[in-house]
């Protein structure tokens, strides 16, 4: 079972390697610029210069699609790191700072539960304005909720450990046992939740493009080229065709190491944060 | 649905001659009046509101044609055609029109047409009251109209304006009943009453609105083959946003006819033996691009001309709309009367020239992007644009602009913003370009952009606050003659100076393109290019 | 019975108190935005006197803590305001736009639960290849984002083999295509979910003791350790009602189809913020009252809970 099992990670992490060039070094893996634009050649089908063909303004697929992973990984991480940091503040927050904060941070953390993931992303980028640091903010905001339960179960736990209690007897003040032991042994729980949740936050960010509330063109992402592609499927298949499957392809491949990891760890965690 | 009349572009109405490309329309008193059911048409917005005086939609327009009646009926080859006034006369000075209604109309609500009608349908489109969209613009010359007899009506205007009949003739301009005009507005709105061929059945919000045929119908307009009741027994409009899905419900037969067919697949609805293509072009102002002359780095006309240059817009517009669309050369559509065929082939693309003008403008720097610098400051023009009126695959083409003029060193900045922020901007004229085309069957048009007096805040569509005194006195003087001659050497005289000196960069001719099972026949298009159903016909029969 | 009272009183508030909070933070954000909503509203540039009048009838020339005040009072009483774009109470817009949504939500949610379950049944802890299969196909089911999916279902069965209707809401089978694309955005968790519990029932004595009375297999897994392994599912309930409704926007739009989720994109697109709020008021409370009723239920299935306050 391990053999064949340690075969798909291993393909999956290989994958999150060809990702991680496209991200930082894309001219690396992408023959044309993203945005070089040549009429004359528009809606190709693939061919040995463009591997995806090109689009209805005779622009590369395939480096587009090499240049989309930037936008798209940078929301889906982004996101997920501003739902870690706010979500682990708050959560700890709410576990030592008594009842009244306490109730009043989990009693806004139900009232942002209560809204659908993406109505609240929607919500966030009608105020905000679309962008990608936007899209970045408005996902990281939906996502927030479930780590600050997640944060708030640990920082009990954790608080009510004999160390603590130790540290407390001994006299420390309680900002620097918060900072030095509490949010510490109460952060590995909620790492491993974030990794399961890149690949969450990865298509949500691309659903905000797909609705058109992503990055500015000529940015190419993936959820844009899709949404644009997909009038062309009867003649060029290949523009909805490609992008839609390297978000598939980066989201499993995520996923995959993301659960590895996550069963690395430990042994179970909430499956499916929001 | 979305943003009532969103800023002044969104295509819309109004006359002037455009191909009655559709079917030839049977014609020659074929009133047989058979009916042959129901046809389904599918288009992608949802009306705001169904009161013609109210709504600015393009697709209110579409639904109001069949529910309610003009006063004059025009034709794409820009003649006027009696319907609900049998006969009218303007005054010497051009500023005083009496219409002789027409004898025996009555409302879909039993009531008879009269004077009074119209009156109040005018007061109406005016009063501040109707928060008008559109159709108050239409007839901003209005002053008043007086009752002379049930059947006579005499309306005065502010100053002679050539454009009045042709507002009257569009759907905006639809008589209501006196009755229902003193009722609430949600009534007007939700349930419309008009004398037309077709009467308002029912409203299914997100879905879909149903017109059955108005049985007692006499009076069609004087441009249409017969005059009695429609052929068909029922119409729907149905709202399907995608237009991929608007195609696919047309070849899988769940609709007739559909609106707006993506110009990509326009082949194979041509080809394909169970569908046909029917095209007509918008009269108007095309799609096109407005340079901002009065503020910032295009101030200086070399740089406006070097945009207008750098960009290969027979190209762009070939492989965007696959070779459907005609790129354009004027601001105004060859559709409308007053096009000045001279300025085709005026300014081709020519980047060597757009090169040197920035050379010579001083931009001579380059940043590590590639883009020109004057004192360190990069060549950076912000084009604000809401995705909504974005349709017809114009954030494309605009990013094709956008590469184009990269090429040259211009750095251009597409930007999306929500109906708040545009409607700042273009309130304040804080945006370096802008784009948007706007239907009407009228040369008059383009006094609603650039005259002195139409900036946003007066509801015109003067975006920069141009002042040029030349384009003033011309657009003025076109407007208050009749005589066609005149208006011409205007209208063509307008067209040559806004272009060399480049404040506009006309992109493409919009069309509309329907696409219509062939079981379909008897549609036509007015002078505004909306398809009409009053002829239509489906299926078997004759 | 008294803690349960107390129970019951203790979640209802919440409900209210989550619901008026849901109200006040679309509010907030509706009103703090830099657009001003009647520009928006009236779209073509308004004379300075028009934006005048319409701004006082909606109330917007008066201090915000004034308006906020109105709107909760209003809320209060179950009015949901007036739509700016689509000229008509936003009760009956919701009310309208409720059913389809519903509709779509019902039928994703019972296939994936369906489909869940008899691949949970069929591989927890058995046929090792068919399981290896199936978490694979889980696993793609939820890393593919559902407008990919929509789109490729719609090309194929509707557009080209024509098996669908395209434009959907016109009977059952309009209603196909978006529910399967829905239900696939779900089905890889349900089944994982599903699966995880049943494998642990499976070891339970019982699950023994009625394979030694000679029971099927498959019988022992769909007449006993079922019952258990949905409780886990209870869980997910919270999580499931947003994938509904985040999944209903998505693909109501895609599909054309007609439905709260294509209402509240379009209304935050226009700033229509009645739609907004209420919308995110009917959502908010679907979602607690949805809560409520799995917790109670969970308190039925699960009798040691009944003592606990909560």
């Amino acid at each position: 079972m391990t053999g064949r099992r340690s075969l798909g990670v291993a393909a999956a992490a290989a994958m999150l390697a060809l990702l991680a060039i496209a991200v930082v070094w894309p001219a690396l893996l992408a023959p044309h610029a993203p945005d070089a634009v040549d009429p004359a050649a528009a809606l190709a089908a693939p061919t040995s210069d463009h591997y995806f063909g090109t689009d209805e303004l005779g622009r590369d697929v395939f480096s587009r699609v090499v240049h989309g992973a930037r936008p798209s990984v940078a929301i889906g991480l982004g996101a997920t790191a501003i739902a870690v940091v706010l979500g682990s503040l708050l959560g700890v927050l709410a576990a030592v700072g008594g009842r009244v904060v306490d109730e009043a941070v989990m009693r806004v953390a139900d009232v942002f539960l209560a809204f659908p993931g993406l109505l609240l992303a929607l919500l966030v980028v009608a105020i905000l304005g679309p962008g990608t640091g936007n899209a970045m903010l408005a996902i990281g905001c939906s996502l927030t909720p479930g780590f600050v339960r997640l944060a708030r179960g640990q920082a009990l736990v954790v608080r009510d450990s004999d160390y603590v209690r130790a540290a407390i007897t001994l006299g420390a003040p309680r900002p620097v046992i918060y900072l030095r032991h509490v949010l510490p042994n109460a952060l590995p729980p909620l790492l491993v939740l974030a990794m399961v949740n890149v690949g969450t936050a990865i298509i949500a960010g691309s659903s905000l493009s797909f609705l058109g509330l992503g990055p500015k063109p000529p940015t190419p992402e993936w959820g844009a080229m899709l949404s644009e592609g997909r009038d062309f499927l009867e003649i060029a298949w290949a523009m909805a065709v490609f992008p839609g499957l390297a978000l598939t392809v980066a989201v499993v491949s995520v996923n995959v190491v993301g659960r590895t990891l996550q069963r690395r760890f430990e042994g179970r965690l909430p499956h499916v944060g929001r | 649905m979305g943003l009532g009349r969103p800023l002044p572009s969104l295509a819309l109405p109004a006359a002037s001659l455009i191909a009655a490309a559709a079917t030839a329309c049977a014609p020659g008193g074929a009133a047989a009046g058979t009916a042959d059911g129901h046809l389904v048409y599918a288009t992608g917005l949802e009306p705001d509101c169904l009161d013609p005086q109210v709504s600015g939609l393009e697709v209110t327009a579409l639904i109001d044609r069949s529910i309610f009646d003009s006063l004059v009926g025009m034709t794409p080859d820009g003649r006027f055609h009696p319907w609900l006034a049998e006969r009218w006369t303007v005054s010497e000075d051009g500023r005083t029109y009496t219409f002789h209604l027409r004898s025996g109309v009555r409302f879909h609500d039993g009531t008879p047409l009269d004077a009074a009608a119209v009156k109040a349908t005018l007061d109406h489109a005016v009063d501040p009251e109707t928060k008008s969209r559109y159709a108050a613009s239409l007839v901003r010359s209005y002053a008043s109209a007086e009752v002379v007899a049930p059947r006579v009506v005499k309306v005065r205007l502010r100053e002679p304006d050539a454009s009045f009949l042709q507002a009257l003739s569009t759907a905006h301009l639809g008589i209501q009943p006196t009755a229902r005009l003193r009722g609430n507005a949600e009534a007007l709105c939700g349930t419309p009453v008009g004398s037309g061929p077709f009467r308002f059945a029912g409203w299914t919000r997100g879905k879909q609105v149903v017109l059955t045929r108005n049985p007692g119908y006499s009076w069609g307009p004087g441009y249409a083959g017969h005059r009695g009741p429609a052929h068909l027994e029922r119409l729907s409009i149905g709202f399907v946003p995608e237009g991929s899905v608007r195609l696919g419900a047309l070849t899988a037969g769940q609709a007739d006819m559909v609106d707006g067919v993506p110009t990509t697949n326009a082949a194979s609805v041509r080809s394909s033996g169970r569908t046909r293509l029917l095209r007509a072009d918008m009269p108007g102002a095309v799609f096109g691009i407005f340079l901002n002359g009065t503020r910032g780095v295009l101030a200086d006309e070399r740089v406006r001309t070097a945009l207008m240059r750098a960009v290969d817009i027979d190209r762009l517009v070939e492989s965007v709309y696959s070779g459907e669309y005609s790129r354009a050369w004027s601001p105004l559509s060859p559709a409308t009367t007053g096009y000045s065929r001279a300025t085709e082939g005026s300014w081709p693309y020519d980047p060597a020239l757009s090169d040197r003008l920035l050379d010579q403008a001083g931009w001579t720097g380059r940043d590590s992007a590639g883009y020109r610098t004057k004192n360190g400051e990069r060549l950076a023009l912000r084009w604000p644009y809401m995705s909504k009126l974005m349709q017809d695959r114009r954030h494309v083409l605009a990013q094709g602009v956008q590469a184009h003029a990269k090429r040259v060193g211009i750095a251009v900045d597409l930007v999306n913003e929500d109906g708040g922020a545009m409607a700042r901007d273009v309130l304040q004229g804080t945006m370096d370009l802008y784009s948007t085309s706007l239907a009407r069957a009228e040369p008059d048009i383009l006094r609603y952009y650039f005259a002195r007096d139409r900036t946003p805040p007066k509801g015109g569509g003067n975006f920069f606050r141009l002042s040029d005194s030349r384009l003033d006195r011309l657009l003025r003087d076109a407007a208050a003659t009749t005589d066609p001659a005149v208006r011409a050497r205007h209208y063509a005289e307008v067209q040559d100076r806004l272009l060399r000196k480049a404040l506009v960069v006309p992109l493409y001719v919009p069309v509309r393109l329907v696409g219509a099972s062939t079981e379909v026949r008897g549609v036509r298009f007015d002078s505004h290019a909306y398809p009409l159903f009053y002829e239509a016909r489906k299926g078997g029969g004759k | 019975m008294n803690a349960t009272v107390r129970w019951l009183v203790r979640r209802l508030l919440l409900t209210v108190l989550v619901t008026a909070g849901a109200a006040t933070v679309a509010f907030a954000g509706m009103r703090l935005t830099p657009g001003d909503p009647v520009r928006t509203l009236l779209g073509s540039p308004p004379t300075p006197e028009l934006l005048r009048q319409v701004r006082h009838e909606l109330g917007y020339d008066r201090p915000l803590l004034e308006q906020y005040g109105l709107f909760m009072g209003r809320l209060l009483r179950g009015d949901l305001g007036h739509s700016y774009q689509l000229q008509q109470p936003v009760a009956r817009v919701i009310g309208d736009q409720l059913w389809a949504t519903l509709e779509l939500a019902a039928a994703g949610f019972l296939l994936a639960v369906t489909v869940a379950t008899v691949l949970a049944v069929a591989t927890a802890g058995r046929r090792p290849a068919l399981r290896r299969l199936a978490v694979a196909l889980e696993l793609l089911a939820i890393s593919t984002p559902s407008f990919w999916t929509g789109v490729l279902l719609l090309t194929f069965f509707a557009f080209r083999w024509q098996v669908f209707p395209v434009i959907s809401g016109s009977g059952p089978q309009g209603l196909v295509l978006p529910a399967v694309a829905l239900a696939l955005s779900l089905v890889g968790v349900f089944a994982q979910v599903l699966r995880e519990g049943l494998e642990r029932a499976l070891e339970e004595p019982f699950a023994l003791t009625s394979r030694a009375r000679g029971s099927g297999e498959t019988a022992v897994r769909i007449r006993h350790a079922l019952r258990h392994a949905l409780i886990p599912m209870i869980t997910l309930s919270g999580w499931c009602v947003g994938a509904l409704l985040s999944g209903a926007v998505v693909i109501e739009t895609i599909f054309s189809r007609q439905g709260l989720g294509r209402v509240m994109a379009t209304a935050i697109a226009g700033r229509d913020l009645p739609v907004v709020t209420g919308v995110v008021v009917v959502s908010a409370l679907a979602f607690s009252v949805i809560n409520l009723a799995v917790d109670g239920l969970y308190r039925v299935v699960d009798p040691r809970l009944r003592g606990a306050a909560l």
